[in-house]
């Protein structure tokens, strides 16, 4: 069945059970609608987000699977990250509710027509959403929460063991290259 | 007693540090006895800790040899586990059932998160330091302890009871309710429940 939709739209193969296509935000309902009656990706299994704060936009991706879960394809389109709003697709995929619930709580994205946008996993949350990226997430611990002494001494040491592991990659590639 | 591995409970008993001091009354003593040797466990999991638990308790394990028995409400318990990271809305209900449970009552915490945060050292949502918010008799650490950690955790601490050489959580609950009710009121703010144990004033006397 993808066959029939690669006639209409571009689609990247990204492997032999994945493939990605990239629609405008205004086709959005249009399309999905079509992918799901017309072909067998026929339900939603997830929707992610990816908060692209250099581009000022979310990039979501849609992902829909077959009956058989043997093949996915993502649906991906881009919203600004000021104005972020969408409409729901309740009408066309009831789990979606939830996925919707907990993007707007993580990304504060607003999906028209989904009466469910309230609290879910975090409670009494009066900052920007946490997982947009201007969120601080260490000055708001700093100011919220108090840590148990010793932390005081730590060092970071992602620096160094990057350098190890190239450090060893080095040392294998030579290996391989004398073998 | 310090070798690796699995403790034998009985050396444990035997062992002259554990012993009954002689400055308890013999009825105390009884009583000591007694309640080291029926601990109720709430029935409650927070976090990824909560998958020791069925180990523990069912037949690979069988903490049940040691009297330690899981109850369904807080008000039947005795033990409260908090087992791994504890999240403000965990909190919350944790703080919740703590009161709710009829004294004497002691907490376990299971897992580094409830020492220090553990891997969730940065996280906006998860808190650091468990004892500011409720009193902790034992602390289990590890990432996840393994049944094994927990049953010594259980051990040392009816060992604790039994000879009440430190003083018991709930005691400190009682008499120092103010320092760990602000601490509740820095992160809750007005959102807290209203307190069950708003009249120590007549239980102290």
């Amino acid at each position: 069945m993808i066959e029939s939709l690669k006639k209409i739209y571009t689609i990247e193969e990204k492997s032999c059970r994945l493939f990605k296509m990239v629609i405008p935000q205004n086709e959005f309902l249009r399309t999905l609608n079509f992918i799901s009656s017309s072909s067998n990706f026929m339900t939603l299994s997830q929707i992610s987000c990816t908060d692209w704060i250099e581009d000022e936009v979310f990039a979501l991706n849609y992902i829909l699977t077959t009956e058989k879960r043997d093949k996915n394809l993502m649906v991906e389109l881009t919203i600004s990250r000021v104005d972020s709003k969408l409409p729901t697709l309740l009408n066309l995929f009831p789990q979606a509710e939830v996925m919707e619930r907990d993007l707007h709580e993580m990304y504060g994205i607003e999906f028209i027509g989904n009466p469910t946008l309230y609290d879910f996993a975090l409670e009494d949350w009066n900052e920007i959403p946490p997982l947009r990226r201007e969120f601080d997430t260490l000055a708001y611990v700093n100011e919220n929460f108090e840590f148990r002494a010793g932390r005081e001494d730590n060092r970071d040491v992602k620096k160094e063991t990057k350098r190890r592991r190239a450090e060893a990659k080095k040392l294998k590639a030579k290996k391989e290259a004398k073998k | 007693m310090q070798e690796e591995g699995f403790i034998d409970y009985q050396k444990v008993l035997n062992n002259e540090e554990h012993a009954i001091k002689s400055t308890q009354s013999v009825i105390q003593k009884a009583v000591d006895w007694f309640r080291s040797k029926s601990m109720f466990v709430l029935a409650y999991g927070t976090g990824c800790g909560a998958i020791e638990m069925p180990p523990t308790f069912t037949s690979r394990y069988d903490i049940e040899r040691l009297g330690v028995v899981g109850v369904a409400t807080p008000r039947q318990a005795d033990i409260l586990i908090v087992s791994g990271y504890c999240s403000y809305k965990t909190l919350k209900r944790v703080i919740r059932s703590y009161e709710q449970m009829n004294e004497p009552k002691y907490v376990i915490a299971l897992g580094s998160c409830t020492i220090n945060g553990g891997m969730y050292w940065d996280s906006y949502n998860t808190i650091k330091k468990l004892e500011d918010y409720i009193p902790v008799d034992m602390y289990v650490n590890g990432c996840m302890p393994r049944p094994e950690a927990l049953i010594e955790g259980f051990v040392k601490l009816q060992a604790n009871i039994k000879d009440a050489k430190r003083e018991a959580g709930y005691i400190k609950y009682r008499e120092n309710n103010e320092f760990y009710k602000t601490n509740q009121k820095k992160i809750f703010g007005d959102k807290i429940e209203p307190s069950y144990e708003a009249n120590f004033a007549g239980m102290n006397q």
